[in-house]
């Protein structure tokens, strides 16, 4: 058959080639012989000899077309294995390289450590170079990472909705720069995100002297900047706090979730886990006073629940009893006298809280919340002031942020008041601005509108202009953290859609030829190569930080003036607070799988917002029942809040611990335009975000409204039963006694104690019962290294509770997104997890219903124990879990066939079984439920589906995958690995260093398991308990040291350290009576009819009792 | 057992040779000795060659009009659940209602619930058997086949419900074979020895049927009319002709297999208990289990034997060789192990309380409290009160309210595998990880699909072979007596 090639398509510009002069002129001869199939004298038939050749040659060809079929069909893609032109410097394949950047925040910035694997950053790491620093980040910088990969950001630039080359756009802002030039700037407004980058700041200032009539503003929806503004007005001058919180004996937070959602959480845990040590006077104590159920407050020894309105109340009635305490009456305790009017704390409580503060002087905080209004911002550093706290727990440095002209109010005013262009630098204000301001339709009257922005979204809807922002992984950038240290922002990768940086943007405006980022801020940064270099590499610029004020320079009378002025709000109705999602942020994050996937620190809640309410107020509005899902699936009623004409609707979920009549909204959910990961998370609660009451609305009316709504959560049962799961004490009680986590649950019951056989070697510390069963690693002691056996303790003390270790876990072992109908089916796959548990005195005079209004909170993290004597590991028929000679508890994810009966033994539930080939789940819809009977929703729907792993925007999602750890198919058990590629990598590099030497034993403190590693409170220790002098040994000796459910003899690996309380002996917390201990421990008295601090209990069956039995004597 | 051989032969062999115009149709009665005053085991006095006559009938002549309707629907039952099993391996294991607590449910619930039915069939043949217990001829043969039936629907439920079901049936990973890996399977998981148990017993209980077949399939090899049927039945029948040295190799292997089959009995269920009793879930945890699983075997396994055999009693005029004293019978061994299954129940609790252990005490205040305990009560309902019933003779007789019993039996007996899988597992040792299970459509329809392949086997089997053992039945006939006063080669018949 004549088969015609189909004609190359030519490109329609460009160069045009020809395969010679015939073709190029297009004649006739040349088209008849391109159309020949075969060319002349090939028809014709040979005679003769040919023949005989000619069937020799054709037998062979058909021969070798034959083969060529076959082994082309057999045939492997053809791959080219190009070597680099030119070696870059140090670069081994397969190994991961680190550099130095940071990731900017809100007017701050996270110094980071990027893991990147041939030229693609696959982990993020905080630097633990920087002075101060552990290392540790948050959820959100870890998640961040994702954000780089996403198939939905802007990779675009668009004008009108058409795309356009950067050339354009370039074009464009040098145009507008010239343009403006002429009239200096009039009309000229910017919008723009805060910001910390001495470059910025300093092209900021060019621009202002290019055109000194263009405005700035800075719009934030939720805008830390609170606090920075009260400290100003007492220092009137530009500053901003610092907190050292490992130098506080004693904090008082005013509605402050300085552990959880507020700015620098990470820094602030980190100080407030150093000064969280269980020894006398050693130990701090929190008090806090807080209107929502937070990580801070479920942490706090004391915890004071009032709504959101009276937070001022409280924080002036403590103001009023410090300065009573101090001594130091005047002006302002007057002020706050009057303003402590009408509160609703009690009196005890507060007398004790302040009593305590002033006999810390010197080490006592106070911090207020972003929420809260200017008022208690400025009593709290009025307080820090009169409590000596600046200087030791505070510094006060001058702020490094550029001057702006005012809040997206006054750029909403000056808008309406006519502009030329509108430039807004990121944010979405659009979606996030304050409802009442209209800022989309005060944006429309601008000529141009030209957005800077990560996605294409609610903002770039009206834009006229969308230029795609690079991800900080992408671009030249410097910042400062928030003591004022300039950070780099270097790049791990070329921008992957030609995005543009925010500095290069400025520059262009302001006319400067050619600016390359790296020119920009090496300008800013100086001359001096060397110490560029240095900086680049360490990650910091030493001595960068400005000098911190004198306490001396404040001035209360500005802020008693302005207190004298401030009229606290009476609550009427219904209180809304609209706080900072834990999860996606203020919306930055909503396309971001991770995070919305890692459950709400408090509420479990994962992939959406809910209407949080306490339990009285829930009976209130006749829902009480919504707490009760008995069948698992939380369908939750609807709940309709207006303030005044604007309404807000969404699932409900009564949440103990909320202070009643208060309605708790996540900022960040319900985005109109958002990418596929984010589209039906959630609802909006930015509508009843208004210009004056901000995060704290009153007057709310709650109803109900018909129908349920499913909402996904990972935990669904909160309380412990009375089992030690988590075993606490109060300060004293651990004083007493400190091994009394030892002598809990039935390992106390056990009745011969006989030292662990292998107490020598160090496996276990703790002492054991005997089990009929050899242990295994007795049964063949050749198999298990003498070398490195590695352990785990998690401080329950330290951790808080973040989900940094969550987050880090799923980025460091490449564990996938399941959606919201797999997590509300119970499947979520995270490896790592934290266990939130609420107790309360049942037995207190109030009846446990009013007791449980005020629960106390622990949380566990929660992962593989790699138990020495495994359950899963016995129960697997083909062999695919087992032990390795160092004591790691491995997945042969090969061998898996997926029984899940490894899942179903585990006692600590940590098995993660892949339902679906969640790896390759459409990312359309992740959030939504499954709509329909058959619909399973999001998941590849095997062969039966479309299989979108074949998308191009696959190729995306797959490199933010770690190459060191496999990605799991459908139908395998995975589960927490101790981060075995880190082990073998640390033990590779020891081998390496030590050569023929011998000692490959790794050095403590070399490997760093991803969730140990972005622990801000390192609270997790890993190591090597064969080695006595390790970290983790001396922990496994600490007497808080215990194994959860250490009765069934699963020798974990993983041991936990008693969490201590340190609660203010003179205080009776709330309105319950009687509070001895942590309810926890009341609780597991009341259920197991015992107490581990009762003389002997416990310890007496075995060693002291028993003592002189046969089989002690035989033991020992 | 030479009166079974020649009442066989006289079945087998002479029938043929008689005119059946001049046969007297009804024998003449001779008052039996008092010894033998028992209810005769074939009513009526039925002769030799009618029991012949009735039973290869059914497999001869045309299936009844109920047949066909009854196929064509569990036929549809079967590709119901093939397809779905289809999907489910295509798709993954999540297209159940399964999740992180409860990473089994109704897969090994119906495991479970199947491999309990297949018990009655083994403990008919074998146990009673080897127990001397005649009344077991007219029902064994069927019992046995539904115990194949069940064993390849139970069989089903371990293999699919894997997460790579390719890798599961690859040997090397279940089976063991030596490999290059040199990676054994993991000898010390139940579910490993539950492939050994399983495969065992459903391979001695199909070599123990096919045994129980081959004298019968001569049978119908000599009566059959067309060559299809006769080179079909002939090939199975292994060129039987009622020899002596055949009777006698017979009887020997048959004597062997009963032998061999009734530890199975015993260990298959006792094994398939390990899956529980092995881990260390509160709830499974239990050293009851192996004794209270072969009980509720038996238990779940008569009921199932009755819910099929009182249909087919009347369905194909049975009455004479399946008597309500057979159906007394079997009641008796449901009033039996019915309540050794109540005790069992009843001393879990106590235990649970006596140990101490207060994980253990809550896995069981969970059952009956907890969210699951309208399955809890349900079990309560089915499994230990509704036998008692059987305590009345008179609701013994009564046909229809045994047919009714033993499937509320049934029903009783999957929840119970339900209540001890997903209740123990759904709230085990850490409060956080409490959960809850709903099934998917697609579980409800696998299940009730699983039926369609049973309800499809049987009325194959039932239409192409003898439903009840004719050799065996004429052995226990009073002709088959020599001490009868119409047995024996006396030449009155």
């Amino acid at each position: 058959m004549k088969t015609i090639p189909p004609p190359c398509p030519e490109p329609e510009v460009g160069p045009k080639y020809w395969r010679s002069l015939d073709q190029l002129a297009e004649k006739p001869e040349f088209r008849q012989w391109m159309e020949r199939e075969f060319q002349a004298g090939a028809s014709l038939a040979p005679e003769g000899e040919a023949r005989r050749d000619w069937i020799k040659l054709m037998s062979a060809s058909f021969m070798l077309a034959g083969l060529g079929g076959f082994a082309t069909g057999c045939r492997r893609p053809e791959e080219h294995l190009t070597p680099f032109a030119k070696q870059p410097e140090g670069y081994v394949h397969g190994k991961a390289q680190h550099y130095a950047t940071a990731m900017p925040t809100r007017g701050s910035a996270v110094a980071l450590v990027a893991k990147s694997h041939d030229g693609r950053p696959v982990k993020l790491e905080g630097n633990g170079l920087l002075p101060g620093s552990n290392g540790g980040t948050d959820a959100f910088t870890q998640a961040s990472l994702l954000n780089l990969y996403d198939p939905d950001r802007a990779y675009r630039h668009t004008k009108a909705g058409a795309d356009v080359k950067i050339e354009a756009v370039r074009d464009l802002l040098t145009e507008t720069g010239r343009k403006f030039a002429a009239n200096g700037g009039e009309g000229l407004i910017f919008l723009a995100e805060r910001s910390s980058s001495p470059t910025r700041a300093r092209l900021q200032e060019e621009l202002a002297q290019k055109f000194p009539k263009s405005k700035w503003f800075v719009h934030e929806a939720v805008d830390f900047a609170v606090s920075n503004q009260a400290l100003s007005v007492l220092y009137g001058a530009d500053v901003q706090p610092d907190y050292q919180l490992e130098n506080a004996r004693r904090i008082l937070s005013l509605d402050c979730d300085f552990l959880g959602t507020e700015a620098e959480a990470y820094r602030l845990i980190r100080g407030y886990a150093k000064g969280r040590k269980p020894a006398k006077d050693a130990m701090n104590r929190l008090y806090a006073v807080e209107s929502l159920m937070t990580i801070t407050g479920g942490n706090a020894d004391h915890r004071l629940r009032v709504r959101p309105t009276d937070v001022v109340r409280v924080a002036a009635q403590v103001g009023v009893a410090v300065l009573e305490l101090l001594n130091e009456g005047g002006e302002l305790a007057s002020t706050l006298k009057s303003l402590s009017a009408g509160t609703p704390a009690n009196p005890q409580w507060v007398a004790a809280c302040a009593k305590d503060l002033v006999s810390q002087k010197g080490n006592a905080v106070v911090l207020a919340g972003y929420t809260q209004p200017l008022a208690v911002h400025l009593i709290a550093h009025a307080l820090n002031q009169v409590l000596k706290a600046v200087g030791p727990v505070v510094s006060v440095i001058k702020s490094s942020e550029a001057r702006n002209d005012g809040t997206i109010a006054d750029c909403v005013s000056a808008l309406q008041a006519g502009a030329d262009a509108l430039i807004i630098l990121g944010g979405n204000p659009v979606y996030d601005a304050p409802a009442d301001l209209d800022f989309s339709a005060a944006a429309r009257k601008a000529k141009t509108v030209i957005r800077w922005g990560y996605y294409e979204d609610e903002t770039s809807q009206m834009a006229s202009w969308n230029l795609s922002a690079t991800h900080f992984l992408e671009s030249w950038g410097d910042a400062r953290t928030a003591n004022g240290t300039v950070v780099p922002i270097q790049p791990l990768i070329e921008p992957l859609f030609a995005g543009l940086t925010d500095i290069e943007l400025l520059a262009r405006l302001a006319g400067i030829d050619k600016p390359l980022p790296l020119d920009l801020v090496k300008t800013t940064f100086g001359t001096d190569e060397a110490a560029w270099r240095r900086f680049l590499h360490d990650g910091f610029q030493e001595g960068s930080a400005p000098k911190s004020l004198e306490a001396s320079t404040a001035q209360l009378g500005k802020a008693t003036t302005l207190l004298a002025a401030y009229r606290a709000p009476a609550s009427s109705d219904f209180d809304v607070v609209l706080h900072r999602g834990a999860s996606v942020d203020d919306g930055r994050f909503n396309n971001n799988g991770w995070q919305q996937e890692a459950p709400d620190p408090i509420t479990k809640v994962t992939w959406e917002n809910v209407i949080l309410v306490s339990i009285a107020t829930a009976r209130e509005l006749g829902i009480a029942d919504a707490a009760n899902a008995s069948d698992g699936q939380y369908r939750q009623p609807v709940l309709k809040i207006a303030l005044g004409n604007r309404v807000v609707e969404g699932p409900v979920w009564v949440q103990p611990g909320l202070a009643d009549k208060t309605i708790g909204l996540a900022l960040g959910y319900g985005r109109k335009v958002t990418g596929r990961v984010g589209r039906g998370s959630g609802f909006d609660a930015f509508p009843l975000f208004l210009k004056d009451s901000r995060h704290i609305a009153t007057g709310a009316k709650v109803s109900k409204v018909a129908g349920r709504r499913l909402v996904a959560v990972t935990q669904e049962h909160g309380l412990m039963e009375g089992r030690p799961v988590i075993r606490e004490a109060n300060l004293a009680q651990f004083e007493a006694k400190p091994d009394f986590a030892k002598h809990m649950d039935l390992e106390a019951h056990f009745p011969h104690y006989v030292p662990f056989k292998a107490e020598s070697d160090g496996r276990n510390v703790d002492k054991r019962p005997q089990n009929i069963y050899e242990h295994p690693y007795d049964q063949n002691p050749s198999t298990v290294s003498k070398i490195h056996q590695w352990g785990m303790v998690i401080d329950l003390t330290s951790c808080v509770g973040c989900n940094a270790c969550v987050v880090a876990c799923q980025s460091e072992n490449n564990i996938p997104i399941v959606g919201k109908d797999q997590v509300a089916r119970g499947r979520e796959m995270h490896w790592m997890r934290i266990d939130r548990y609420y107790s309360h005195d049942p037995k207190s005079e109030l009846g446990s219903d009013a007791a449980a209004e005020d629960p106390q909170m622990a949380v566990q993290p929660m992962l593989c124990q790699h138990c020495e004597s495994a359950p899963c590991e016995s129960v697997c028929p083909v062999n695919a879990t087992v032990h390795d000679d160092e004591g790691l508890n491995v997945m042969a994810y090969n061998r898996c066939i997926g029984t899940r009966y490894c899942a179903n033994n585990c006692p600590y539930k940590v098995r993660r079984f892949n339902f679906f080939d969640y790896n390759k789940r459409e990312t359309d819809y992740a959030s939504a439920q499954s709509q329909h009977f058959f619909n399973f929703g999001n998941l590849y729907k095997g062969p039966f589906g479309q299989n979108r792993n074949e998308a191009p925007e696959w190729e995306i999602v797959k490199l933010v995958r770690n190459p060191d750890v496999s990605v799991r198919m459908r139908g395998v058990m995975e589960k927490c690995s101790f981060c075995v590629q880190r082990v073998e990598q640390a033990k590779i590099s020891r081998k390496v260093e030590v050569g023929n030497s011998g000692d490959v034993a790794v050095r403590d403190g070399d490997i760093r398991t991803a969730c140990q590693q972005a622990c801000p409170a390192e609270a997790i220790t890993f190591g090597n308990v064969l080695d006595p002098e390790s970290a983790v040994s001396k922990l496994k000796h600490d007497p808080r040291n215990y194994s959860v459910l250490g009765f069934l003899d699963t020798r974990p690996r993983v041991t936990y350290l008693a969490r201590i309380r340190n609660p203010n002996t003179e205080i009776v917390d709330a309105k319950i009576e009687g509070r001895s201990g942590p309810d926890s421990l009341r609780d597991y008295e009341r259920h197991r009819h015992e107490n581990p601090f009762e003389s002997g209990h416990g310890d007496a069956h075995g060693e002291q009792k028993h003592s002189a039995t046969p089989v002690q004597k035989g033991a020992a | 057992m030479a009166t079974a051989a020649t009442a066989a032969g006289h079945g087998a062999g002479k029938m043929g040779s008689l005119d059946p115009l001049n046969a007297p149709p009804v024998l003449k009665i001779y008052d039996p000795p008092k010894e033998l005053e028992r209810e005769p085991l074939v009513l009526n006095n039925r002769s030799l060659g009618w029991i012949t006559d009735t039973i290869a009938g059914i497999c001869e002549k045309p299936m009844p009009a109920w047949w066909w309707p009854a196929f064509i629907f569990s036929a549809g039952g079967m590709m119901m659940m093939f397809s779905l099993v289809a999907y489910l391996i295509s798709t993954g294991v999540g297209v159940w209602g399964l999740n992180q607590p409860a990473d089994w449910a109704w897969d090994i619930t119906n495991f479970v619930f199947w491999i309990g039915i297949g018990h009655a069939g083994t403990l008919i043949s074998a146990v009673l058997f080897l127990l001397r217990q005649k009344w077991r001829t007219s029902i064994n043969r069927s019992a046995e086949a539904m115990t194949l039936f069940a064993v390849a629907c139970a069989g089903i439920f371990p293999v699919v419900h894997t997460g790579r079901v390719w890798f599961a049936l690859y040997p090397g990973f279940l089976i063991p074979v030596p490999n290059a890996n040199a990676i054994w399977p993991q000898f010390l998981s139940p579910l490993l020895w539950d492939v050994f148990a399983v495969s065992t017993y459903g391979t001695v209980s199909l070599l123990f049927w096919y045994v129980g077949l081959i004298p019968d399939l001569a049978t119908l090899r000599d009566r059959a009319k067309t060559l299809l049927r006769k080179f079909g039945y002939g090939l199975f029948a292994l060129g039987w002709t009622n020899s002596n040295r055949h009777w006698s190799n017979y009887e020997k292997a048959y004597l062997i297999f009963a032998g061999l089959s009734t530890p199975l009995v015993l260990s298959v269920h006792s094994i398939v208990s390990f899956d529980f009793a092995v881990s260390q879930v509160p709830g499974w945890h239990t050293t009851i289990f192996p004794p209270y699983f072969v009980a509720g075997a038996i238990f779940s396994g008569f009921g199932m034997v009755l819910t099929l055999l009182i249909p087919l009693r009347s369905l194909f005029n049975l009455h004479d060789i399946i008597t309500k004293r057979h159906i007394e019978l079997m009641c008796k061994v449901i009033l039996a192990t019915g309540s050794i299954v109540g005790y069992a129940y009843g001393m879990e609790f106590f235990i649970a309380w006596y140990g101490g252990s207060p994980y253990e005490l809550y896995a069981f205040k969970n059952r009956a409290f907890g969210p699951y305990a309208w399955a809890y009560w349900s079990m309560i309902t089915c499994n230990v009160i509704s036998p008692h019933l059987f305590w009345s003779r008179t609701l013994r007789m009564t046909p229809i309210i045994v047919w009714c019993v033993s499937i509320v039996v049934n029903i009783g007996m999957w929840f119970e595998r339900f209540v001890i899988i997903v209740t123990s597992l759904h709230r085990d040792y850490l409060p956080s990880s409490w959960g809850y299970f709903t099934p998917t459509w697609v579980d409800v329809f696998t299940f009730v699909g699983s039926f369609g392949l049973f309800m499809t086997l049987f009325l194959l089997f039932i239409r192409f072979l003898p439903a009840i053992a004719i050799s065996e039945v004429k052995a226990v006939t009073p002709q088959a007596d020599p001490h009868h006063p119409q047995g024996g080669a006396k030449g009155r018949h």
